[in-house]
């Protein structure tokens, strides 16, 4: 349990030996005890990893804070919200709603189109989230950035959660995720509902959504 | 009518069994369930001659129909949402501070005096009447309520209005001299006055 929430905008986390903490570089706001920071590259995920946050520019620069000591994370005063993963299944989420993980959460870049093939690509470029998303692995906690807020919503074998893709901000647990395509003649002469592009969510675990249509 | 929760403070739910609920265009985050979503028309589902008002108004209310079964999130720009039960009177409210209204509710518009100039909200506004939950929105924390009486009438930014219920008369106040001219204006040239009885939500922000 590294991150403790100072406020809906703040967590601070506990760093000792071994117990590393990773953060978006830049994200310190204060810290206490003898922490030094050291940038990260993006070494994990191997060659591909490598190469694919290249192709992406999903570079969001991480950094590890090592040493003994408490450090206040935050981030142009966006929302925080704190996910704990109990290795059940990855945390997804974008790179640069990534705030801070545990250094024993294991990340890799996910290509979306090698999951869903084509519409997975499609996916991507529709809901403007990118090629590829980060997902963390193992035990551990994130912190997780959002415009107003999170809220939480189950996701259950058999029932299927449906969210506005530009409001999606993570989804953990053995989660599917597919772009369902709602549009009608409707949208075509201008009088849609503003909600055509939907991301279904499919398998059990949780999707977190944030309060906003706005990316960050 | 449909029960209107709070998820958090800026995020609505609201539970559909088979009946309808109108919200604004594309502030739907999440479902579960089967829901469709349809535009509700350019008199935001109130029929061609609320169209008509609209239109000649000027005044833009887009609406979106959600029918089905299931729970429905919504929410919009992380503003803070608040539920106000209506009880067959009428609610005045600036059409893009409106999440979402019951299907017992009507909306319609109003004529809302000069103040539109200044405000930049158009010369009318939209009114809500009926039996049933409205959702309205507020940017910068939650709103904040102001009982206006007889002896004690309320002057509001036109900026910071969000909406008002009651017996009230809605008038412009202008305060522009010589200074204004000289560009030594203190910003706050326009206001809006209300006399009678009531209640006046602002929000914490100016548009």
């Amino acid at each position: 349990m590294p991150f403790t929430k100072v406020n809906g905008k703040v967590v601070t986390a506990t760093v000792a030996p071994g117990r590393e903490v990773l953060a978006r570089r830049g994200a310190m706001l204060a810290y206490t005890g003898d922490v030094g920071f050291a940038p990260v590259h993006a070494g994990q995920g191997g060659i591909g990893g490598v190469a694919g946050r290249m192709m992406a520019g999903e570079q969001v620069a991480m950094m590890v804070a090592q040493g003994s000591g408490t450090v206040h994370y935050g981030f142009r005063g966006l929302h925080v919200t704190v996910i704990e993963l109990d290795g059940s299944g990855p945390l997804t989420v974008e790179a640069d709603r990534l705030l801070a993980h545990d250094a024993s959460l294991q990340a890799t870049v996910v290509f979306l189109g090698s999951q869903g093939g084509i519409r997975g690509a499609v996916r991507g470029a529709v809901s403007g989230q990118g090629l590829f998303t980060t997902q963390l692995h193992g035990h551990g906690s994130a912190a997780v950035l959002s415009h107003g807020g999170t809220i939480a919503i189950p996701v259950h074998p058999g029932a299927p959660t449906t969210v506005d893709p530009q409001a999606f901000v993570a989804h953990a647990g053995q989660v599917q995720a597919d772009i369902s395509l709602n549009a009608s003649w409707r949208d075509a002469v201008g009088r849609g509902s503003g909600e055509a592009i939907q991301l279904k969510l499919t398998g059990s675990g949780t999707v977190h959504v944030q309060a906003s249509e706005q990316k960050l | 009518m449909q029960a209107f929760r709070t998820n958090g403070s800026r995020v609505l739910a609201i539970d559909l069994r088979g009946d309808a609920v109108r919200a604004a265009t594309g502030s739907m985050i999440a479902y579960i369930g089967e829901v469709t979503f349809r535009h509700a028309g350019s008199g935001g589902g109130d029929g061609l001659l609320a169209g008509l008002k609209r239109r000649a108004a000027g005044e833009s209310l887009p609406l979106m129909t959600c029918t089905g079964q299931g729970t429905v999130w919504f929410a919009k720009d992380a503003m803070e949402v608040t539920v106000v039960e209506l009880a067959g009177d009428t609610l005045k409210v600036e059409s893009e501070q409106l999440l979402a209204l019951s299907d017992g509710l009507r909306t319609d518009v109003a004529f809302a005096g000069v103040r539109g100039v200044s405000s930049g909200q158009g010369l009318f506004t939209t009114t809500v009447t009926g039996h049933g939950a409205v959702a309205l929105l507020s940017a910068g924390g939650p709103p904040i309520a102001l009982e206006v009486s007889p002896q004690f009438p309320l002057v509001v930014d036109p900026d910071a209005f969000v909406a008002s219920r009651g017996q009230l008369n809605q008038t412009f106040v202008t305060d522009v001299s010589w200074r204004n001219l000289i560009g030594e204006s203190s910003g706050e040239a326009f206001s809006l006055r209300f006399d009678g009885h009531g209640v006046v939500y602002i929000q914490p922000e100016e548009r």
